[in-house]
């Protein structure tokens, strides 16, 4: 037997090592949502990003004049459409005041820079030289001037990893500025749709694509980005909408977290109302 | 062989802070090659089967904790590209598999095993053209991948001195 074993393992052994390595990975790949994990990964990512962030640092000073350069044209456009907005907000806070409605604007922003992205086309990730020290948490929006870029997804103490928009683990409701119709949009390895429109739904192409309030991921809109084509099922009740987003993601560099996440309160709630109907 | 582990095991740190760090500056349409990978081949054809599946298993281990994705896609793919690299190490041989062309056929074929499979892991939406996402995941990336590696080879030592 034993003579059997150990000419079993001279002739296969490149198989059996392949073998064992491949069921162990399996086995990893399941144990992916466990707090261990998580912990382990939160370190490893931490003590790994502080380095890139150094590499990270001297690559973005050369980009920085140029950056510079369309950040004083954006500035100059933003106060002309700023003086506007003045006006407009002082119409607005009198209205609100008059409907007794709350302000749910003026989250405070996170200022972040990318230290590391990991750009396969199915789990795009890009790491920031902020965390839990700088009061990020899991849940955050990853935001530029553009609009949309992710969500945080873990965190250490000085940097985060996020889930960019063309991850295809995250979905979030979306909802036509236009019409207002709502949409669960997510990125399906090739594009970013909004999965599921009824037929009826009049969205067309051109129309802005912003977050919608029923997400339980970004509490109020943001921009994502223009509708683009329709797909026309034949069959069936549903059509699908591509969306070009805003954000160049392979050119993203510095970012801003929004200091909030979805309310706790507003999930128990909802969660309370479903019982009851229950 | 303790020692050849250790040594490429250091040197996959470095090679890791250019892939997240500078790699994505040289993309094109997104599609970006794989250093970590042409690494893992060389390694497998000088130093042999088993050592290139244990050698993928790591990167592919290390690689998945600090970026973020799907941990364990990224060590199963790795794990069979190194596996099918090995294929390529005969003693005798070695000097023309690091030749510039087979080189870069090699790379191309390993990276393609690499990126299909970590496709698949990835759990993209299957009601998508499936050629369509395997174009554009595997084969762009696989092809880039070689290209880059053709050019690595002539500049990297022809025996097991890394």
């Amino acid at each position: 037997m034993l003579r059997f074993l150990n000419s079993f393992w001279f002739n296969f052994k490149e198989y059996i090592i392949l073998s064992v390595l491949v069921i162990f990975s399996l086995f990893i790949i399941s144990q992916n949502h466990s707090p261990a994990v998580q912990k382990v990964r939160a370190i490893a990512f931490g003590t790994f990003a502080s380095v890139t962030s150094v590499v990270s640092d001297i690559f973005n000073i050369k980009s920085l004049k140029k950056e510079n350069e369309q950040l004083r044209e954006t500035n100059a456009k933003l106060m002309l459409q700023l003086s506007k907005l003045r006006e407009a907000a002082i119409v607005n806070d009198e209205l609100k005041e008059m409907l007794s409605l709350k302000d749910t604007s003026g989250f405070p922003l996170i200022s972040a820079s990318v230290v590391s992205k990991s750009f396969s086309r199915v789990q795009g990730t890009i790491t920031l030289n902020v965390g839990s020290s700088d009061s990020v948490k899991v849940g955050m929006p990853v935001i530029t001037d553009k609009g949309l870029v992710g969500i945080i997804y873990s965190v250490s103490s000085n940097y985060s990893i996020a889930r960019t928009l063309q991850n295809v683990d995250l979905k979030i409701t979306v909802k036509d500025e236009r019409t207002r119709e709502n949409g669960l949009m997510k990125w399906n390895g090739e594009k970013l749709v909004i999965i599921n429109v009824p037929k009826t739904y009049q969205i067309k192409k051109g129309d802005r694509i912003v977050t919608s309030e029923l997400s339980s991921l970004v509490p109020f809109p943001i921009p994502v980005g223009v509708a683009a084509e329709n797909s026309n099922v034949e069959t069936g009740i549903f059509n699908e909408i591509q969306v070009i987003p805003f954000v160049d993601f392979a050119k993203v560099e510095n970012v801003f977290v929004l200091k909030t996440v979805a309310s706790k309160e507003i999930d128990e709630l909802e969660l309370n109302f479903l019982k009851k109907f229950q | 062989m303790k020692t050849s582990y250790l040594f490429s095991i250091l040197l996959f740190i470095p090679v890791l802070i250019i892939q997240t760090t500078i790699v994505p500056l040289i993309s094109i349409a997104q599609v970006i090659p794989d250093l970590i990978l042409i690494l893992l081949v060389y390694y497998s054809i000088t130093e042999g089967q088993i050592y290139g599946t244990v050698l993928g298993f790591v990167y592919g281990f290390a690689f998945d904790l600090v970026t973020g994705s799907l941990l364990g896609s990224t060590m199963i793919a790795k794990t069979v590209a190194g596996f099918v690299a090995g294929y390529f190490s005969s003693e005798n041989k070695i000097d023309i598999y690091l030749m510039f062309f087979n080189f870069g056929m090699i790379v191309f074929l390993a990276a393609l095993v690499d990126q299909i499979i970590f496709s698949f892991f990835s759990a993209f939406d299957i009601s998508s053209n499936i050629f369509l996402i395997f174009f554009q995941n595997a084969f762009l990336p696989a092809f880039y991948t070689a290209l880059l590696s053709m050019i690595i080879i002539i500049f990297a030592p022809k025996k097991r001195i890394l």
